[in-house]
């Protein structure tokens, strides 16, 4: 590891224009490609404090901070373009949470890295909307939090209410959302409008450890805890009218579910298990990283071929999940309205995966490549026209669901082509966190925070309430700094803000 | 596979062939070789005969090669070749016998003699580049809103068209049924993605865009009919609220 004075360190960083950062090579060792990241004047003081803080002398464990870790994924073998940065980027396990970085497919030299997935396989958020309106809402609002909250189980060891056995569990890994559709949990527009359509093709169930599938079968349509949450939110501001309408939303005031999960302890635990394996594969073949958090492996070896099926398994796990929240929560709405689903227009206007690795066709030099893109806090954000984007989509670009923490604001922006050519087609994923869950739990007190957001006139349903402090607004960054940054940047354009008026958290 | 070209050969077994069991394989071509093709001579064939024999797929191959069969990827392919050949030569044998024999005089033949009324379309008789014609069409097209082609004949496609989707009895009884519904979005400001340099070029781009977006809604509505309707047959959702359990 280099040791440097911050003054030294910031000669390798240079400020390209108000939003953009390079990171040069030499920075860190061994570099292959440039890094780049994206901030505003705000998110741009956080970052480089960071820095500053880890060069002072008897600096040492924790995680690296988020500039050093994107320059020693701007290391790896075979990475190709440049290493990217999002403005909600922070210090994570090897990869920094908000990090995107893309390998040659055809280069036998590349690799793939848990790291890069982060242990949260698909985590991701999905948006539902409604035809109701807050005046609708707001005089059963207590209720209907009750009933999201006695529906969606929540918090650490929950368990969930659909009954599903080992070989319902089998499937669901192998089909995704199609189990969900064959079972009639959902909707087939609900397909239509997700990533990938709700499948990964490539899962594998029978390279998952039956570790894995224990801790998960009871999980599986159960919220979890730390930053999951299901909200109830309202349209606050329209910025673009017209994408707005191709997602159903007319008017400020219209009332969304948003739900923000993953694949529990199931993908935690594919991501252990490739760790381990990973390791020893380094060792095997040589292959020489910065940061040992940073285990990777060939992508066409063993080890990375059984990472790759068994993370899309855990794929499908997450949108099994989020699918069968998704039915839960159209049930508890049904319920307090005495109305069908069908009839309140619940459809899914898209769902997002921020944590995954895939492949995908980019032009690299103006030359077509196929690239393995890993996403680590980072949301896919293709623009008009894309191919894998829904039909609905093609005029305005994919949806791009970025939900803030528990009781801020959340946004949908719209991915545009610079964002294809300047980050391979992603942007950010959420806030980002400022302050590290430890230092929440020091420095703030969960009934303040229970208070505020009773005070802003959130109603908040809390397994957990003294892990609260660990997701109160005041440990992460301003979404909105986030949001304004790759909205000016242009790598995605803002459409809708949203806000919340319930909140369900693990 | 084959039954249609054997029946025409008149070989016994067409009923129960099946070409990919090597004993019927070899046998037919045996029997092609014997009867229609005759390109060795009699002695010669001993090799082909000996359906039993490893070595048949080289004698095979060799056939192949005497014949100029162009076809070297499957056997079943070169099968086909051997079978359309044999045909080629019993017609020429025979072409006298086959002239006659066109789609007309097969329909004249299978025809029932009785009601020998003679169809005439008015259609067959209209003279498509008559300034008659032309005109009509022309008002057809003002009457529909129909923009002009420079081919008649083209415009005369539009109509039939547009009659045929929106002006058939089912949609005029109910005209919801086929007009499409959705909310204007302002489709020249949108991005088109590239720049051709000619903005009337890249209006016909979008305008092509949004034909194939029309087209790709209709196979995704047909998709997810088709899921809807799997749907009616396995569709089973439960839930059991006495699994559930809150965490801390």
């Amino acid at each position: 590891m280099v040791v440097r004075q911050y003054q030294e360190e910031l000669k390798y960083l240079e400020k390209i224009n108000d939003y953009c950062w390079r990171i040069k090579k030499g920075f860190q060792p061994n570099m292959n490609v440039e890094g780049i990241f994206y901030v505003n004047n705000t998110l741009e003081r956080l970052m480089l404090e960071e820095l500053r803080n880890s060069c002072r002398p008897g600096m040492v464990g924790g995680f690296l901070p988020g500039v050093k870790q994107i320059a020693n994924v701007a290391a790896l073998p075979g990475i190709v373009g440049r290493s990217v940065g999002l403005p909600d980027v922070h210090s994570g396990y090897g990869f920094a949470i908000g990090n995107m970085a893309a390998f040659d497919m055809n280069d036998p030299k590349s690799i793939v890295s848990p790291g890069g997935v982060g242990f949260d396989i698909n985590c991701g958020v999905r948006l539902l909307r409604t035809n109701l309106f807050e005046k609708d809402v707001q005089p059963i609002k207590e209720q209907l939090a009750q009933s999201m909250f006695d529906h969606i189980p929540v918090g650490v060891g929950s368990k969930g209410i659909i009954p599903m056995n080992a070989r319902d569990l089998e499937e669901a890994l192998e089909m995704g959302m199609d189990w969900s559709l064959r079972e009639g949990y959902i909707w087939a527009e609900d397909k239509e409008h997700c990533e990938e359509y709700g499948r990964m093709l490539n899962a594998d169930p029978s390279k998952v450890s039956m570790r894995a599938k224990k801790r998960g079968l009871p999980q599986l349509g159960t919220l979890g805890a730390g930053n999951h949450y299901a909200e109830i939110q309202v349209v606050e501001e329209i910025y673009d009218k017209w994408a707005a309408s191709k997602m159903g939303i007319e008017d400020k005031g219209q009332v969304c579910v948003m739900i923000h999960s993953g694949s529990r302890g199931f993908g935690h635990q594919v991501a252990t298990d490739a760790l381990v394996q990973m390791e020893k594969a380094m060792k095997r073949d040589n292959i020489e990283t910065n940061d040992r958090q940073l285990a990777c492996a060939h992508i066409h070896s063993t080890e990375g071929q059984d990472y790759l099926k068994s993370m899309a398994a855990a794929a499908n796990f997450a949108w099994v999940n989020r699918s069968s929240m998704t039915f839960l929560s159209r049930q508890a709405f049904a319920k307090q309205f005495h109305m069908s689903p069908d009839d309140l227009d619940m459809h899914v206007i898209y769902d997002v995966s921020h944590n995954i690795a895939k492949v995908e066709e980019h032009i690299v030099d103006g030359k077509q490549k196929t690239l393995l893109v890993h996403r680590k806090g980072s949301t896919r954000a293709f623009p008009p026209h894309h191919p894998l984007i829904p039909v609905d989509y093609q005029l305005t670009g994919q949806p791009v669901l970025i939900g803030g923490t528990m009781g801020t604001c959340s946004y949908v922006l719209t991915g545009t082509e610079e964002g294809m050519k300047e980050t391979f087609g992603s942007t950010c994923h959420g806030a980002g966190r400022a302050l590290s869950r430890a230092k929440a739990r020091r420095n703030l007190d969960y009934k303040d925070v229970l208070a505020k957001l009773e005070q802003s006139g959130i109603s908040i349903r809390v397994a957990s309430p003294n892990l609260v402090m660990e997701e109160a607004p005041e440990s992460y960054k301003n979404v909105t700094d986030v949001v304004n940054t790759c909205h000016a940047a242009g790598i995605s354009r803002k459409c809708i803000k949203l806000r919340p008026i319930a909140v369900i958290k693990g | 596979m084959f039954k249609r070209k054997l029946k025409a050969l008149d070989y016994i077994d067409r009923d129960k062939i099946n070409a990919n069991d090597p004993q019927h394989f070899r046998k037919l071509v045996v029997w092609l070789e014997d009867q229609k093709i005759r390109h060795y001579k009699i002695e010669d064939r001993k090799d082909i005969r000996d359906i039993n024999s490893t070595s048949w797929p080289e004698t095979f191959k060799r056939y192949c090669e005497d014949v100029a069969c162009p076809i070297t990827t499957q056997p079943v392919d070169q099968l086909e070749w051997l079978i359309g050949f044999a045909i080629k030569l019993e017609f020429e044998d025979n072409y006298k016998k086959y002239q006659p024999i066109t789609g007309k005089s097969l329909k004249d033949m299978n025809k029932p003699v009785a009601p020998n009324i003679k169809s005439s379309n008015p259609l067959d008789n209209l003279d498509f580049h008559s300034a008659e014609f032309k005109n009509g069409i022309e008002e057809l097209r003002k009457l529909l809103c129909i923009p002009r082609h420079s081919d008649h004949l083209v415009t005369l496609q539009a109509c039939s068209k547009i009659v045929c989707m929106r002006l058939n009895a089912e949609t005029l009884l109910n005209p919801k049924s086929i007009v499409l519904k959705g909310k204007e979005f302002p489709i020249l400001e949108a991005e088109l993605g590239f720049n051709m340099g000619d903005p009337v070029l890249n209006n016909a781009a979008k305008i092509l865009r949004l034909l194939y977006i029309q087209d790709l809604r209709d196979l995704q509505t047909r998709i997810n009919e088709t899921i809807v309707s799997v749907q009616n047959i396995t569709a089973n959702p439960r839930t059991d609220t006495k699994l559930g359990k809150v965490g801390r």
